[in-house]
């Protein structure tokens, strides 16, 4: 019971789409369900409105800054820049059409939802031939968030990320639920993707609701995520390719939403929960920057110049770069190898006057990872 | 008369040892560190990289694929720029011209290399950028890196650039150790990468099921591998002094 309340509270999702438990659907709740949602859409809505009005302000006052001063006096200048952030703001609307309300409310459910409900099913990862089974499990208690991963099949491992803060936010999810825009652009994810919603297959013993999600550019790849009809969690994902081959899915073969069981296994690795702002850093020694990457990425967390790791989010694919200074001469060189849809890309150069190995890890394309690597600078 | 026995017994002592790893590299079972060395010994030892050579010949065939003999790639490049008989003209001419006028010339010559070389090697495509653009003067005396990149989304076409260190004396052995260093390290940092891939993608927590291998902590791994190195730089400073006591 709790539970359920708990994500419907959270899900603008559960607004529309009711969940079939006849015991929680009061009238009384649903409509004390739906005020604080709107309000909190409609203000959120502002505040976007705001933010973008002042960026153009900003934007408009640069450019027209010289002519305005040259023949208009104050007053006037506040008359012509107000206005032209009204008309601005229409001209906004029209520029990013694409993330239709239903796209985005699913983005900003899934997001939260996998952040803030307590689930846990069996979940398999193709890759070609290739076929991985695990157990997922994720609870919360007290805004703190505990998830594993078991493996069922290869290597007898477990990942468990513990007390993790899930108001904490990251890059890649605000991308998501469209609460930061991507640096340089305004549109966000829709600058970079194209999305369509349509009905999705039965995952799992459950409905589902597909979203495909195209790259309008070739330097990353395409998905189609089906998200459960009721909680908008992701129950199958696939990672398509330029060329529209399927390159990895993973799939929940079982679902339900209550919490995981305790389990054992020979490795267990305790994942870090390393802070956007604040996270540690292996320094390498040689300062140095990425200074191409396609459109949209932005950095996940604060890496210093010199750090070991540098890593990218463009809110669906992610890639890291690792340099690492060598204490002997290697002759320059690539290599190139993929699992599904990750790439590592390694090539070794000289680097001012170190030589070094520079790996670029990612699910991203190989030439989007070779070109990366090809950006990379001293600074 | 001791000294010449000691001193070849710890020779082929080396050899087998050295050996044995390329036997390991080529059924990929040997640790990044070994190859770099490898890497390394290739180049004093002629011996070591015909024998890499040999060995990636029985493989290339073995896979069935098309083999080329291209034994020593390096030196015949090298034979091309030394009969070129301008470059001789410049070499020679480099020595007497003041040092001005000889630096243009040089460029110049240098780009006469760089045509020869590249009717040797066959390249396509755009340039992506170039490697080091302030070590220009030394482009035309090395040779492009073949490249093992499969160009999948053909958005851009990819072109082996020239590098600026002297010509790779492992040619054919290149590919193989590159896409070797590759392997290893996706599977060193695969951890690293899924920890924010995790924090950052729809995907989240089942972004760890892409990690070839889980390890207990990642702090372990830096440990590991700084002791490691440690551990080589020990054991070649260790075998310095031998050599320098042997001799």
């Amino acid at each position: 019971m709790v539970l359920y309340k708990q994500f419907l509270l959270k899900t603008p999702l559960g607004l529309q789409r009711v969940p079939c438990v006849p015991s929680l659907r009061g009238p009384s709740e649903l409509r004390a369900r739906k005020e604080p949602n709107e309000r909190g859409g409609k203000a959120e809505q502002k505040v976007q409105k705001v933010q973008k009005g002042q960026k153009e302000l900003r934007e408009k006052q640069y450019s027209f800054r010289s002519s305005v001063r040259a023949c208009i006096g104050s007053f006037a200048l506040v008359i012509t820049t107000v206005s032209s952030v009204v008309a601005q703001d229409s001209a906004q609307e029209d520029e990013c059409p694409q993330m239709d309300a239903k796209v985005q409310s699913l983005l900003q459910a899934m997001s939260r939802n996998s952040a803030d409900i307590d689930y846990s099913g069996v979940v398999t990862l193709q890759r070609g031939s290739d076929m991985q089974i695990m157990r997922y499990s994720h609870s919360v208690s007290a805004g703190r968030a505990t998830e594993a991963i078991s493996r069922l099949t290869g290597q007898d491992a477990r990942i468990v990320r513990e007390a993790h803060p899930t108001a904490r936010k990251y890059p890649g999810h605000e991308l998501l639920r469209a609460e930061k825009a991507a640096s340089g652009t305004l549109c966000g994810l829709t600058d970079h993707y194209r999305f369509r919603v349509r009905e999705g297959d039965r995952i799992a013993g459950r409905d589902s609701v597909r979203l495909q999600v195209e790259p309008m550019d070739m330097y990353r790849y395409g998905y189609v995520l089906e998200l459960d009809n009721e909680s908008a969690l992701m129950l199958r994902s696939t990672t398509m390719s330029v060329d529209q081959r399927e390159i990895e899915q993973f799939q929940f073969a079982s679902f339900d939403l209550n919490p995981g069981r305790e389990e054992q296994a020979a490795v267990e690795h305790r994942a870090g929960n390393p802070h956007p702002q604040e996270s540690s850093h292996l320094r390498t020694g040689p300062a140095w920057s990425v200074s191409w990457m396609p459109k949209g990425f932005m950095a996940t967390d604060s890496a210093p110049p010199d750090s070991a790791r540098k890593s990218y989010t463009d809110g669906f694919a992610s890639f890291s770069v690792f340099m690492e200074p060598l204490n002997a001469a290697i002759k320059p060189g690539e290599g190139v190898e993929r699992q599904g849809s990750t790439v590592c890309y390694t090539r070794g150069m000289v680097f001012g006057r170190v030589p070094v190995l520079l790996t670029v890890l990612g699910e991203i394309p190989t030439n989007t990872a070779r070109m990366v690597a090809d950006s990379v600078r001293m600074r | 008369m001791k000294k010449p026995v000691s001193n070849v017994g710890t020779q082929d002592e080396v050899r087998s040892v050295a050996e044995e790893a390329l036997s390991a590299l080529m059924d990929d079972e040997s640790p990044e560190l070994e190859l770099r060395r490898l890497l390394k010994s290739g180049d004093s030892d002629p011996d070591l990289k015909q024998q890499w050579f040999r060995y990636n010949l029985a493989r290339t065939a073995m896979h069935g694929e098309d083999i080329t003999f291209d034994s020593d790639f390096a030196a015949r490049v090298r034979a091309v720029i030394d009969a070129d008989p301008e470059q001789q003209q410049f070499d020679q001419q480099g020595q007497n011209e003041p040092s001005e006028r000889a630096g243009w010339i040089q460029s110049l010559g240098s780009f006469a290399v760089a045509a020869t070389v590249a009717c040797v090697v066959v390249i396509g495509g755009q340039q992506l950028a170039s490697v080091d653009s302030e070590n220009a003067e030394s482009v035309a005396r090395v040779a492009p890196i073949p490249v093992g990149v499969v160009n999948t989304t053909g958005a851009v076409p990819v072109q082996a650039s020239f590098g600026t260190t002297a010509l790779p004396a492992l040619q054919p052995a290149d590919r193989t150790a590159y896409r070797e260093l590759a392997r290893q390290r996706l599977r060193r940092f695969s951890q690293e990468h899924a920890e924010h891939a995790s924090l950052n993608t729809p995907q989240g927590m089942l972004t760890f099921a892409r990690v070839p291998l889980v390890t207990q902590e990642l702090r372990d791994l830096n440990e590991l591998r700084e002791m490691r190195e440690l551990r080589e730089k020990r054991e070649e400073t260790r075998d310095e002094a031998r050599d320098a006591g042997s001799q």
